[in-house]
């Protein structure tokens, strides 16, 4: 262990997603983490999962990290390539059982902002990618689970512009908007874990990393976090053998877990 | 003044004076009148690529990105189009990454938005400056998801969908053309998104083989390309080769595009260069982090760049030229095909020397 170099803070994010993959289930994965983490599970803890890509990519063998959600290793030898309309139908019809998104902003309620940040539309500070994929899984999937660095102001109070509906205001609101599934049920960021507590869907400390405390997770938050009862959780860290593996079959480059300097 | 009813609170978001502008996306009749009017006899439709981006695409056109983003797409049609200085086009598709530096030559005037950028290459300062600057308009903000229902609708032959896509999001609220609804087979509340029918005008796609009167084969993912297909008033289809039509009658894995939606044949090999081509090509990653990393960072880069690679080439030959020749093309094949394990993939190395600003190692691969 002397010799390798110690987990970095994208290398922690991958692994603690890759924990929210059961085997056996079907998982929606968006570019990026989501794509290290799912193959991470893979081949780990997960081995029968079923990868699932909006580009049309499904269930392929074993290969490479995927440059793009459109790269051939996303279909490399798939039994079946769906079109875009029937693959984000598929987590409508209920097939997909777990899907993971990134953002640039998130508030409270778990709602996503890939827009833009400022407070015009039409002249944004910055304007950012749209929804791609991300509104669809979010209206449809059954279990969310979102990514992404914390600082305050990607956990702002109210997000610019609401991209993908998480638990929108609160309570029963998501369901009387009309979407389906739970909504996000997990947010995963360097900062810890967090849930939504069930009656008023506010987010939630579920676990910290190693040297967070609950009142530098509130500094990085521009909201009110609440905090579980009893004591917090520190999240796993991961083993070893699971960070080897990271490194040597599932990154190898690098392209998504490293960070420039570390 | 517009034939249909749109979406009030859209419409004053958006800023849109005149809504005649968002007509022809979801005017049915006049997409039925033209296909109609179209020659649907089983001719050969061959010309080449100048004469069928000149005769196809018009200015104002709505013109739809097909593939994905970077892979099947067909990029060299869409440098043909920059060098006969097409304008004001509005821009459809999921993805819509390939707007965005169109924007800067005038080709792009117009955006039906769901997604630009090029995932983890870095964001696209580009489109954002240009939007800042009013160079290019937001018509109508979009999902990927929704967006391919719009396009499925038509191919369905249907006026629309249901969906529970987009739903309490902003996006409805940038969107003058979904409409908010009960859904008529629930006596309890329950909104769904009324998702019109989509027709562009045009389209180009490109394809690894059809026939001369333009029965197309797709290998790998179709993406939306058949419902774009069914639905555009004119298509435009560039292969990479051109095969007798017993072919497509035999070989009839994978999807086709029947020749009946089709106005021209184009023989281009290359024409998806610089994406990924499924069994052809792979892409040259180089290119597109210097595309993202480079060319969005100032108007001069994006200047520099497309006079280096688009208006600097003539045709596909020009650009493979400049990304390696003969050798680009026989390590972009053997990549591809081995990241589909058609090759022998033992101990293959897929890392490479990404491009960053301090490092720019002229290879394209």
């Amino acid at each position: 262990m002397s010799n390798e170099k110690p987990m970095n803070p994208l290398e922690m994010l991958a692994y603690v997603l890759a924990l929210q993959i059961r085997d056996h289930q079907v998982v929606y994965v968006g570019t990026g983490l989501p794509m290290v983490a799912a193959i991470l599970a893979k081949k780990t803890h997960a081995p029968n999962i079923t990868m699932v890509y909006e580009s049309g990519g499904q269930n392929p063998i074993e290969g490479d990290m995927p440059w793009s959600v459109g790269d051939p290793f996303t279909w490399r030898k798939s039994p079946v390539i769906q079109e875009m309309a029937y693959s984000f139908a598929q987590a409508y019809n209920g097939y997909v059982d777990i899907g993971f998104l990134g953002f640039a902003q998130v508030d409270m309620y778990g709602n996503i902002n890939t827009h833009l940040i400022g407070d015009d539309f039409l002249r944004p500070k910055t304007r950012l990618t749209g929804s791609g994929g991300n509104n669809d899984l979010s209206s449809l999937t059954e279990n969310m689970v979102l990514v992404g660095l914390q600082t305050p102001d990607k956990f702002p109070a109210k997000v610019d512009f609401i991209t993908s509906v998480g638990h929108l205001r609160g309570g029963n609101s998501r369901r009387e908007a009309g979407l389906l599934g739970k909504g996000p049920v997990a947010v995963v960021t360097n900062a810890g874990v967090y849930d939504f507590e069930p009656v008023t869907k506010r987010m939630r400390v579920q676990s910290l990393q190693p040297g967070v405390s609950f009142e530098l997770a509130q500094l990085c938050t521009g909201f009110e976090l609440l905090k579980p009862e009893g004591e917090i959780p520190l999240t796993p860290t991961p083993p070893a053998d699971v960070l080897k593996i990271l490194r040597a079959q599932v990154d190898p480059q690098g392209v998504f877990t490293s960070i420039p300097g570390l | 003044m517009s034939r249909f009813s749109y979406n009030p609170e859209a419409v004053r978001n958006l800023k849109i004076e005149d809504t005649s502008i968002l007509d022809r996306l979801v005017d049915f009749e006049s997409v039925r009148r033209d296909h109609l009017k179209k020659d649907h006899s089983r001719r050969d439709k061959r010309i080449g690529l100048k004469e069928a981006i000149a005769e196809f695409v018009q200015d104002g056109d709505i013109f739809t990105d097909t593939g994905f983003a970077y892979v099947r797409t067909p990029h060299q049609a869409y440098f043909e189009m920059m060098r006969q200085g097409k304008k004001n086009l509005q821009f459809i598709g999921s993805p819509n990454t390939n707007q965005s530096y169109m924007i800067n030559f005038g080709v792009c005037g117009y955006s039906h938005n769901s997604y630009i950028g090029a995932e983890m290459r870095g964001s696209d300062r580009n489109y954002s400056r240009q939007l800042k600057a009013g160079k290019v308009r937001i018509l109508s903000e979009w999902s990927h998801g929704a967006m391919a229902q719009g396009f499925k609708a038509a191919q369905l032959g249907s006026p629309g969908v249901f969906s529970k896509q987009l739903l309490g999001s902003d996006i409805i609220r940038y969107n003058p053309y979904v409409k908010v609804m009960q859904n008529p087979m629930r006596d309890d509340p329950d909104p769904v998104a009324f998702i019109p029918a989509l027709y562009p005008d045009v389209a180009v796609i490109h394809v690894h083989a059809c026939d001369k009167s333009g029965n197309a084969r797709i290998y790998g993912p179709a993406v939306n390309d058949i419902a774009i297909a069914a639905a555009a008033r004119k298509l435009i289809i560039t292969a990479e080769e051109i095969v007798p039509e017993i072919d497509i009658r035999y070989n009839s894995k994978g999807v086709v595009i029947p020749f009946m939606y089709v106005d021209a044949v184009v023989e281009l090999p290359f024409g998806a260069v610089p994406g990924n081509m499924p069994g052809c090509y792979y892409w040259s990653r180089q290119w597109w982090e210097k595309a993202m990393r480079f060319a969005t960072q100032t108007d001069d880069n994006m200047k520099e760049f497309m006079e280096q690679w688009v208006f600097g080439s003539s045709d596909p030959f020009d650009f493979v030229e400049k990304l390696g020749g003969a050798r680009w093309v026989a390590k972009s094949r053997r990549l591809t095909k081995t990241a589909e394990y058609d090759n022998e993939d033992e101990g293959y190395d897929f890392s490479y020397q990404p491009y960053t600003l301090k490092k720019d190692t002229d290879i394209y691969y």
